[in-house]
């Protein structure tokens, strides 16, 4: 069987698959509902391998449910956004794949990690729906959206995006997305010290509007290189139990005290899923902010 | 592009290893004790196909392989064993990169220099003066290990990956260096939101004697692996121009109050070596630490001045 299952054989499903390889990191079953597509894009990457030297296996899998078997389920099925989606359309739109492969996956007993959009309420949603507790159904959002930071403030300051750490909090769209300055450092030294006033909010403003600049460029199309990364990240995570901190989507239990709403936060990240889920420091204007995205969820799915 | 390391012992062959992994660079090892540079070189190239390094290495028992290189790594020296402080190896190692730094800077008079045995701050003092280099092109190899050391340590206690935890550690590469938890992080939080105090004392106590630690369990020698790791970091930097912004032992002139020694500082690594050096606020006791190890490195230059003179 597969080490990770992936839902959705699309362009940020194909390219996580691509990584997965690339990185070596377990071998990789992707499920699409159009026929063909999830075998055709497998056995392309299958006929890198000899090049690339893959070291495990991609292929397709032929129903949701033998998904199951694998230690990390990624969904990333649904439609993506086109310049001028609103968040409410796609929820309605993709709602029911979700909650389709959480009833498949009731009884799991591995991580769960949501790609679709948006993502926020669909960790939610998943979580209801399957009964699977909290700490093992995370969204790609978050982490995401700190590797947009990343690299806004590596490039900001001419150093590599490596040295950089980066945390957001909040939603995964500009209205609720939370750039941490407090908790972004560069080798260990405060952003603070490194960036002035403007520069840190043209970095923000930058991240904020990361996506919309990717849907704007692309058209018919939503960002997936990113996507795919952030997704083998956490891949690499929960299969090699590497307790990496990571930025996800996790269903809120008092945190804040906000409870049922889906929300980016720091997370401690291996086999089981979040190990430890951390609560930033939150400025008042921060902590406000985190407020308002989980009523603005909780106005969402009513 | 070709990186050239001095030295083919423990240090050396590792960080040979290390270099050669990132197929960036041809590398050639030299060293004076005859065939065995030569040796480590084949031995290496027989384990190439499987590793899936693409470029050469070699080693040479003549100063004149180093030609042309862009990098040029000092590990040649005496280690230290048990007991002995990193000062106890000065004078025979002054000698020893005295020679290759003239070596250098007739063969490779465009690389850029990272100097690695110890006493470190001092050798890289050594390197620079036989060299005649402009001192950013002069740097030393302490403040990646001091730092992956102290990030190790705080990964440990706290079980999570070593990679997201960053560090930063100034100072002289000796147990007066001055680990800042201040500007340490782990994955963003500020290290004193998840350890106590007590706790972090103790693993900057254990940073310091980092390198003693391993020398007390080796008995013959001191640690190459993480030595061997952070040189290849640091070429890396200068080879493909990634400007990292770590700490290194760079050549200060008023940098943080001092003058004309060598002192690990954050630095931005990249093709023109050391970049920029960045000058962070200390707290009035960060910067006393900071005097005090700055005071042991400047007994190190006044040494070496005296075998100069002599």
């Amino acid at each position: 069987m597969f080490d990770i299952a992936i839902l959705g054989a699309g362009n940020v499903g194909a390219n996580a698959a691509f990584y997965i390889a690339e990185r070596g990191i377990g071998s990789v079953g992707m499920y699409d509902p159009k026929e063909g597509l999830a075998q055709g894009k497998a056995l392309d990457l299958m006929e890198a391998a000899p090049v690339r030297g893959y070291q495990f296996a991609v292929g397709a899998i032929d129903k949701v449910s033998d998904a199951s078997k694998a230690k990390v389920v990624v969904i990333a099925a649904g439609a993506v956004r086109a310049p001028g989606t609103e968040r409410s359309a796609l929820l309605a739109e993709n709602r029911e794949i979700v909650a389709a492969a959480a009833a498949e996956l009731s009884g799991y007993g591995g991580v769960v990690l949501i790609a679709s959009e948006p993502v926020d309420e669909l960790v939610a949603l998943f979580v209801a729906k399957s009964g699977l507790p909290r700490t093992r159904v995370l969204g790609i959002g978050g982490h995401l959206d700190s590797q947009r930071l990343r690299m806004q403030v590596s490039q900001q300051l001419g150093v590599s995006a490596e040295n950089v750490t980066a945390t957001v909090v909040g939603s995964h769209d500009a209205a609720g997305m939370i750039p941490l300055f407090g908790y972004t450092r560069i080798s260990g030294v405060p952003a603070a010290t490194l960036l002035n006033d403007a520069q840190r909010k043209q970095v923000s403003e930058a991240t904020l509007q990361a996506a919309d600049r990717i849907v704007e460029g692309l058209q018919r199309s939503a960002g997936y290189y990113g996507a795919a990364a952030a997704i083998t990240d956490l891949c690499q995570a929960v299969v090699g139990d590497t307790r990496r901190i990571v930025s996800a989507q996790v269903v809120l239990d008092g945190e804040y005290d906000q409870t049922g709403v889906a929300l980016s936060l720091p997370v401690v990240l291996g086999a089981t899923g979040a190990v430890r889920v951390l609560t930033p420091d939150l400025s008042e204007a921060e902590r406000s902010a985190f407020v308002a995205a989980a009523s603005a969820q909780r106005e969402l799915v009513k | 592009m070709k990186v050239s390391i001095i030295g083919a012992g423990n240090v050396g062959a590792s960080a040979a290893y290390f270099v050669s992994k990132l197929n960036l660079a041809e590398v050639v090892m030299v060293d004076v004790v005859p065939g065995l540079p030569t040796a480590k070189g084949v031995d290496f190239s027989h384990g190439w196909a499987s590793e899936r390094v693409r470029v050469t290495t070699f080693g040479s028992n003549d100063y004149e392989s180093i030609k042309g290189s862009d990098v040029v790594v000092h590990t040649a020296g005496i280690a230290r064993k048990p007991g002995m402080d990193r000062m106890d190896l000065l004078k025979t190692n002054v000698g020893i990169a005295k020679q290759a730094g003239q070596a250098i800077a007739k063969y490779a008079p465009d690389a850029t220099v990272i100097a690695v045995a110890n006493p470190l701050d001092v050798i890289a003092m050594v390197c620079l003066r036989e060299t005649g280099f402009p001192s950013h092109r002069v740097v030393g190899m302490a403040g990646i290990l001091d730092t992956t050391r102290f990030r190790y340590f705080i990964a440990e206690a706290l079980d999570v990956l070593p990679e997201d935890v960053m560090a930063m550690v100034l100072g002289g590469h000796g147990d007066s260096m001055v680990p800042l938890a201040r500007y340490t992080s782990v994955g963003g939080f500020a290290l004193s939101e998840l350890l106590d105090q007590q706790k972090i004392d103790a693993m900057v106590m254990r940073t310091r004697k980092g390198g003693a630690e391993i020398v007390n369990y080796l008995k013959t020698g001191s640690a190459y692996y993480a030595p061997a790791a952070s040189v290849a970091k640091m070429v890396e930097a200068v080879i493909t121009d990634n400007k990292r912004f770590v700490a290194a032992s760079a050549y200060l002139d008023g940098e943080y109050g001092y003058s004309g020694i060598y002192l690990g500082v954050p630095v931005l690594l990249g093709a023109g070596g050391v970049e920029k050096i960045y000058e962070l606020e200390l707290t009035p006791e960060e910067k006393t630490a900071l005097d005090d190890s700055a005071a042991h490195v400047r007994e190190g230059v006044t040494t070496l001045d005296s075998i100069y003179q002599s």
